[in-house]
C-alpha cells in the first residue's frame, strides 16, 4: 500500500465533497467537484483505492496543482 | 554418423546460447513472475513464428565470449496474427542487457530490415545502460558511435514494451518508438539511480526518476502501464493491429464485432443539456466505435483532450476528442503535445482522424505561456495543416476561438455538428464582460443585454447555413455519419497512401 496525493489540476472553488475520508473509489471517480471556468469541474480519484484524507471544505478556494485529497493505493 | 563432433559443437553453443545468462537470475526472475526475454517473445508472436538472427553473437571481448550467449539480445522475425513482424528482446540475464558493439549492431540489422522489407519493429526494452569496460576509452567510445544508429524516419511502426530498469540504450529505442507500454515497477531513465549518485551527488528514488506514474502522467512518453508481462505483450499486439506493417499501405480492415453501435441512443443520456454540466467524453467514443474497439493512448496525460486509435466500420480511426471531465476540456500545453504527437503517428501511418469537440478554449495564463503554449498550440496546428490522411470532425458541444480551429474547423473533409453545438469564438459571457465592463454583480441588466445579443447567431444551423459545416446531426446518428464519410473520402487514387510531411518529426514533443 502506498498514499498517492490527489490534485487539483485546475484553479476553482469547491462546490461539492463527493468521498469522504475511508471511503473507496475506484479510478476516476469524482471525489471533489470544483466549479470553475462557469462549469462543474470533477477532481477525480486517480487510480482504484481508499481515501484517506479530504484537505478542503465547501467554498475552499483552490489553486492549480493544489493537493485536496490523499488515498491509500 | 558423420561430422558426429560437429553436430555435438552445433548443438552444444546452440543449447548455450538459448539457456541465456545466469540460471540464479533466471530462477529469481521467474519467482517474481516476470518473463525472460524468450518467454515475452513467446508471449508477443504466434506460436513457432520466432526466426532468430544472431543466436550465436558474444561480446567482441575475447574473455567475455564465454559469458556474453547472444550478446544480452534475443532479435529476430516473427509474426503477430499472420503478420511478418522484427522483434528485438533485451536479455538482463545475460551482463544487464548492457548496450556493447555486437548487441549494437544487431539491432541496427534488424531496424534496418525491418525498414527496408516494410515490417513492424517491436523491441522489449530492459538494459542496464552502456557496458563497461567494452566502450571505455577512445577506441569504444569511437566504435559505439560510428555509423547512424538514430536516423529513424516513420516509415514502419516501432513499439515498445519497457519491462524492466532500462537505462541508456533501451531508453533510446523507447524514446524514438510509435508506441510504449511500461510495466508497472520497471523504470525509464537515461542512466541509473546509481551513476546518478556518483556523478552529481543526488540521492534518487527510481520511481520518482522514472517509473510509470512519471512517464503516463509527468513526461506522457509512455501511452500506458499494465501490470504484467504478458498485459505488455497483449498491448503492443492490439497497437499493431490498428497499424499496416508500413507507410506504403493502408490500416488493415477487421471484421465489424456484432451490436457495434446498439447503443448510439444513449450518446442523449451522457451529454448534459446543462452548459455547466460536464461529462467522460471516453464513455461518448465507446458508444460510436466498433464494439471493444477503443484503445486510448496517453490516457493519463493531457486530459482534457482524449487520443484513441478505434475502428469504425473495421477500419483504423484515430480519434481525437476534448474531454470535459478534465479541465473543462480546454486545451493546456499537455493536451496541445499530445494531439501533435497523435496527429503525427496517425498521418504517418495512413489512419484517418477523427474530431470530437467540445472545447471551451485554451487553458492559457502565465503558466501556460512561460510553458511556451504559442508554439505548442501552432505546432498542433501545423501538423494537422501538413497532414494529408482523410480528416473528419464532429462539432458536439462548444467549439469556441483558435480551438475551433484546431480541432478541425474549417479544415476537414467533412464537418457535421450535433444540433447542440454553439460556435462561436468566447462564451457569451467573457464576450459581454470585455466589451461592455460591465459586471453581472454592477449593472446585471446592460450584462444580461450583452449576453443575449452574443449568444445570437451561434448555433449548427448558422453555421451550416453558410455551408462552412456539411451536416448537422442528431448525435444518435454519429456512427452512421462517420461510416459514410469515410467511404466517401477512400482517398483510391492514391490508395489510401497519403504524402507523409510528418514522418520526420519529433518523437517527443
Amino acid at each position: 500500500m502506498a498514499e498517492i496525493e490527489i490534485k487539483s489540476e485546475i484553479a476553482g472553488k469547491v462546490w461539492l465533497i463527493e468521498a469522504e475520508a475511508g471511503a473507496t473509489v475506484e479510478e476516476d471517480d469524482p471525489v471533489i467537484i470544483l466549479e470553475s471556468m462557469k462549469m462543474e469541474i470533477p477532481v477525480v480519484a486517480p487510480e482504484d483505492g481508499k481515501i484517506t484524507e479530504i484537505l478542503v471544505a465547501k467554498d475552499d478556494p483552490v489553486a492549480e496543482d493544489q493537493v485536496v485529497a490523499k488515498m491509500e493505493v | 554418423m558423420k561430422w558426429q563432433a560437429q553436430i555435438d559443437e552445433h548443438q552444444r553453443r546452440k543449447a548455450k546460447a538459448q539457456a541465456m545468462g545466469s540460471p540464479k537470475r533466471l530462477q529469481e526472475r521467474a519467482a517474481d513472475g516476470i518473463l525472460n526475454a524468450r518467454q515475452r517473445i513467446d508471449e508477443l508472436v504466434d506460436a513457432g513464428s520466432f526466426h532468430e538472427s544472431g543466436l550465436f553473437a558474444v561480446s567482441e571481448l575475447p574473455d567475455m565470449a564465454e559469458k556474453s550467449p547472444t550478446d544480452g539480445a534475443v532479435d529476430g522475425y516473427a509474426r503477430i496474427n499472420g503478420r511478418e513482424v522484427v522483434v528485438c528482446a533485451q536479455d538482463f540475464t545475460t551482463l544487464g542487457s548492457s548496450s556493447a558493439i555486437n548487441n549494437g549492431r544487431k539491432t541496427i540489422h534488424m531496424a534496418r530490415a525491418a525498414e527496408r522489407n516494410g515490417t513492424p519493429f517491436v523491441y522489449l526494452s530492459e538494459c542496464s545502460g552502456a557496458r563497461i569496460p567494452d566502450i571505455m576509452g577512445a577506441v569504444g567510445m569511437g566504435r559505439i558511435g560510428d555509423g547512424l544508429r538514430f536516423n529513424r524516419r516513420r516509415i514502419v511502426p516501432w513499439a515498445d514494451a519497457l519491462l524492466g530498469q532500462s537505462f541508456g540504450g533501451g531508453t533510446w529505442v523507447a524514446s524514438i518508438s510509435d508506441f510504449l507500454v511500461m510495466r508497472k515497477g520497471a523504470i525509464m531513465a537515461v542512466t541509473s539511480p546509481r551513476v546518478n549518485t556518483i556523478a552529481i551527488s543526488e540521492q534518487i528514488d527510481p520511481e520518482e526518476m522514472g517509473g510509470w506514474r512519471v512517464q503516463t502522467e509527468i513526461t506522457g512518453k509512455a501511452d500506458m502501464a499494465v501490470d504484467t508481462d504478458e498485459e505488455a505483450m497483449e498491448a503492443v499486439r492490439r497497437f499493431l493491429s490498428y497499424l499496416p506493417s508500413s507507410n506504403a499501405e493502408r490500416p488493415p480492415v477487421e471484421g465489424v464485432p456484432a451490436r457495434s453501435g446498439e447503443d448510439a441512443r444513449k450518446i442523449l443520456d451522457l451529454v448534459p443539456e446543462e452548459r455547466r454540466k460536464t461529462y467522460d467524453v471516453r464513455k461518448v467514443i465507446k458508444l460510436i466505435v466498433d464494439k471493444d474497439s477503443y484503445f486510448p493512448l496517453k490516457d493519463r496525460f493531457g486530459r482534457s483532450l482524449v487520443t484513441a486509435l478505434s475502428r469504425i466500420n473495421g477500419k483504423s480511426v484515430g480519434i481525437i476528442a476534448n474531454n470535459p471531465m478534465f479541465k473543462g476540456g480546454a486545451l493546456d500545453v499537455d493536451s496541445c503535445d499530445k494531439a501533435t504527437s497523435f496527429i503525427t503517428l496517425c498521418d504517418s501511418f495512413n489512419i484517418p482522424i477523427l474530431f470530437m469537440v467540445d472545447v471551451p478554449g485554451f487553458l492559457i495564463g502565465i503558466e501556460g505561456e512561460h510553458k511556451k503554449v504559442p508554439g505548442k498550440i501552432m505546432n498542433f496546428m501545423q501538423a494537422l495543416e501538413l497532414a494529408t490522411v482523410p480528416v473528419f470532425s464532429v462539432i458536439m458541444r462548444k467549439s469556441y476561438g483558435q480551438a475551433y480551429i484546431n480541432m478541425g474547423g474549417g479544415r476537414s473533409d467533412e464537418m457535421a455538428a450535433w444540433f447542440t453545438a454553439d460556435i462561436s469564438f468566447v462564451d457569451p459571457e467573457v464576450a459581454a464582460s470585455i466589451v461592455t465592463g460591465a459586471h453581472p454583480k454592477d449593472d446585471p441588466v446592460a450584462f444580461q443585454q450583452a449576453v443575449e445579443e452574443y449568444s445570437k447567431a451561434c448555433s449548427p444551423y448558422d453555421l451550416a447555413g453558410q455551408y462552412l459545416a456539411h451536416d448537422v446531426i442528431d448525435p444518435r446518428e454519429t456512427r452512421d455519419w462517420m461510416i459514410r464519410v469515410m467511404d466517401a473520402h477512400h482517398r483510391n487514387r492514391t490508395s489510401g497512401i497519403g504524402e507523409h510531411h510528418l514522418h520526420t518529426w519529433p518523437f517527443t514533443f
